[in-house]
C-alpha cells in the first residue's frame, strides 16, 4: 500500500507491506524502516513511535521528518518466521499447525531468570508450523513458529 | 490473702501497658495485615510483625537477655550470623551467567549504589553522627542482609528502624520505581531492543567466578569478606552442580531458618520504648530518599550508557542496577515489555541486577572501612 505524505511542504513516498505485521515494514523515500504502532483503536490518527535508533539520524529524522524512526529491520528475520526474542525454556505452547492467530496473541511462554514471558505474535496468519515444544531449550532468535 | 491483693497481680500486664505499646502493636499488626492479605514480602513482614507484637507485651521477658527474643538477637544479629547465612542462599539463588556474558553491566551496578552516599550526606546534614549516617545511607545498599551487616558493626542502636525502612521499601519497589522510570526515559528509550550476547558462558568460568572474586574483593576490600564469601560460597554450591543437596539446602532450609529467626529478632527490637521517636522518622524518610536516590542514578546512568552505545542499550536496566535481586531487574524486564509486548530485556537487567547485588556489598564494605577508621 503506498501513501503520499506531506510534511511541512515536502512530499513523500510512504509503502507499507503488512500493517498487520509487528514491527510494521515501511519504506520511505527508498529506506526500509521498522515501526511498532500505539494499539489505538481503528479509525484514530496511528502515531508511530521510534523503536530504536541510531543516534544521530533518529535525532535527525524525529525532526525533518515525522515523530518516528527507525532502525533498519534484521535481516536474519523473516517475517515469516517467529523468533525467540530472549534465551530461555519453552513451558507452555498454545498454538499448533493450522491455527489461524492475530497480531499480539500469546503464542506461548518463555522461563527466563525464573520469570514467565508471554512471548506475542508480531504478526496475524495461519501457522506452518511450530518448530518447538514445552520443556525445549531455545537460544535467541531461533525460529519458534513458521507461517503460512 | 484477698482478692484487693490479688487484683493488681493479675492486672499488671495492663497496668503496664503503654500508649506507645498500643501504638506499636498497631504497627505490628499492620505489618501482619500487609504480609497476610496484601503478600507484600510475607517471608519478612510476617516474623518482623510478629516479633514487633511480642517486644509490645509489657512484662512478658521475651526481649529480655535469657528470653528466646534475646538469645536469638544475641546469637544471631550481633554476631552478623544471620545475616550471612541468609547470603549463603541468596547466592545459590543468583544465576550470574547475565552479567557474565555482558561485563559492561558492572557499571550499573555500581551508579546504582549512589543513593547510599547521596543519603549519608543528607543524614549528616540532618544531625546524625557519622556513624549512625554511615548506616543510614547503607538503606540506599537496597539489600537487606547488607543493610543489618553495617548497622549493627556501625549503630546497632539504629538497627530496627533501618531494617524496617530496608525492608519494607524493598517491598514497595513496584510502586517506588515504574513512576521514576517513566519520568526519567523516554518512550523511545523505553522502546530500545537489545540483542544478546552470542555465545554461552562455559561451566568453568561459572566455577571460577565466585573463587575468583572472593579473593580480588577480599584482598581490596577485607571488610567487605564475610558477606561477599558467604554469596559467592552458596554460587559456587550451585554452579559446581556437584553438591546438589547442599544447594538445595541454602536455597531452602538455611536461607529460611535464617530468615525467619532474623525477622523475630529485629522485630523484637521494635519496642515502643526504642522505636517511637524522631530520629525513627527521620531514618524512615530518608530510607525512601534512598530509594529514589538510587533509582535516579541508575536510569541517568543507563542513559548516559544508552547514547555512549549508539542508542544500543536500553536506560530502563539502569533501575535494575540498585541491588533489590531480583525484583528491580524483573521490574525493568516488565516496564519495557508492558511499553513493547515484543521487547524483552530481561537478561540484561538481570545482569546489571547482579551487579547492583555485588555492587552492595561492596559498597557496604567500603563504607564499613572508611568510617569504622574515622569514627
Amino acid at each position: 500500500m503506498k501513501y503520499n505524505v506531506t510534511i511541512k511542504n515536502k512530499s513523500y513516498v510512504v509503502e507499507i507491506e503488512d500493517i498487520n505485521a509487528r514491527p510494521v515494514i515501511v519504506h520511505v523515500e527508498g529506506q526500509q524502516f521498522e515501526v511498532i504502532p500505539d494499539n489505538n483503536p481503528v479509525g484514530t490518527e496511528v502515531k508511530l513511535e521510534p523503536v530504536t535508533a541510531n543516534a544521530s539520524k533518529a535525532k535527525k529524522d524525529t525532526k525533518e521528518v515525522i515523530s518516528f524512526d527507525l532502525r533498519k529491520p534484521d535481516p536474519n528475520q523473516n517475517s515469516n518466521e517467529m523468533i525467540a526474542p530472549l534465551p530461555g525454556t519453552v513451558i507452555e505452547v498454545f498454538v499448533k499447525a493450522g491455527d489461524i492467530i492475530e497480531s499480539g496473541q500469546v503464542i506461548l511462554i518463555i522461563e527466563a531468570m525464573k520469570m514467565k514471558n508471554s512471548i506475542r505474535s508480531t504478526r496475524a496468519g495461519k501457522i506452518a508450523e511450530v518448530l518447538t515444544s514445552v520443556n525445549q531449550t531455545v537460544a535467541h532468535k531461533q525460529v519458534l513458529v513458521k507461517f503460512e | 490473702m484477698n482478692i484487693a491483693e490479688l487484683l493488681p497481680e493479675l492486672l499488671k500486664g495492663l497496668a503496664n501497658f503503654t500508649l506507645g505499646n498500643a501504638i506499636m502493636i498497631t504497627a505490628a499488626l499492620i505489618l501482619v495485615y500487609l504480609a497476610v492479605f496484601k503478600e507484600i514480602e510475607p517471608v519478612l513482614l510476617l516474623p518482623i510483625g510478629f516479633g514487633c507484637l511480642l517486644a509490645n507485651i509489657p512484662l512478658a521477658g521475651m526481649t529480655t537477655a535469657e528470653g528466646i527474643m534475646g538469645v536469638l538477637y544475641k546469637a544471631g544479629i550481633e554476631t552478623e550470623l544471620f545475616p550471612l547465612l541468609i547470603f549463603i542462599g541468596v547466592g545459590a539463588m543468583i544465576d550470574f551467567s547475565p552479567l557474565l556474558a555482558q561485563p559492561r553491566m558492572v557499571l550499573l551496578g555500581a551508579a546504582g549504589q549512589f543513593g547510599i552516599f547521596g543519603t549519608l550526606l543528607l543524614a549528616i546534614a540532618l544531625g546524625f553522627p557519622l556513624n549512625q549516617a554511615a548506616s543510614i545511607g547503607v538503606i540506599g545498599a537496597i539489600d537487606g542482609p547488607t543493610s543489618i551487616f553495617v548497622a549493627t558493626k556501625l549503630a546497632p542502636e539504629l538497627l530496627a528502624p533501618i531494617a524496617v525502612a530496608a525492608y519494607s521499601y524493598m517491598s514497595l519497589i513496584p510502586i517506588i520505581q515504574p513512576p521514576l522510570m517513566r519520568l526519567l526515559t523516554t518512550k523511545k528509550e523505553r522502546l530500545i531492543r537489545m540483542d544478546y550476547a552470542p555465545k554461552p558462558i562455559s561451566q568453568k568460568t561459572l566455577v571460577l567466578f565466585p573463587i575468583v572474586l572472593t579473593i580480588v574483593v577480599g584482598l581490596l576490600v577485607p571488610e567487605a569478606t564475610p558477606l561477599i564469601s558467604m554469596l559467592m560460597l552458596g554460587n559456587l554450591l550451585k554452579v559446581s552442580g556437584v553438591v546438589d543437596r547442599l544447594s538445595k539446602a541454602a536455597q531452602n532450609e538455611i536461607i529460611n531458618i535464617a530468615t525467619l529467626f532474623l525477622g523475630l529478632a529485629i522485630g523484637a527490637t521494635m519496642s515502643a520504648a526504642a522505636f517511637l521517636n524522631l530520629d525513627t522518622g527521620k531514618i524512615l524518610v530518608l530510607g525512601l530518599i534512598a530509594f529514589v536516590l538510587d533509582t535516579v542514578a541508575g536510569l541517568l546512568f543507563g542513559k548516559l550508557m544508552c547514547v555512549l552505545s549508539g542508542y544500543k542499550i536500553n536506560p530502563l536496566i539502569g533501575a535494575a542496577g540498585i541491588s533489590a535481586f531480583p525484583m528491580a531487574g524483573r521490574l525493568a524486564a516488565k516496564t519495557a515489555n508492558d511499553e513493547d509486548p515484543h521487547n524483552f530485556i530481561l537478561m540484561h537487567a538481570m545482569g546489571a541486577n547482579t551487579a547492583g547485588q555485588l555492587g552492595s556489598v561492596i559498597a557496604g564494605g567500603i563504607l564499613l572501612s572508611i568510617v569504622s577508621k574515622l569514627v
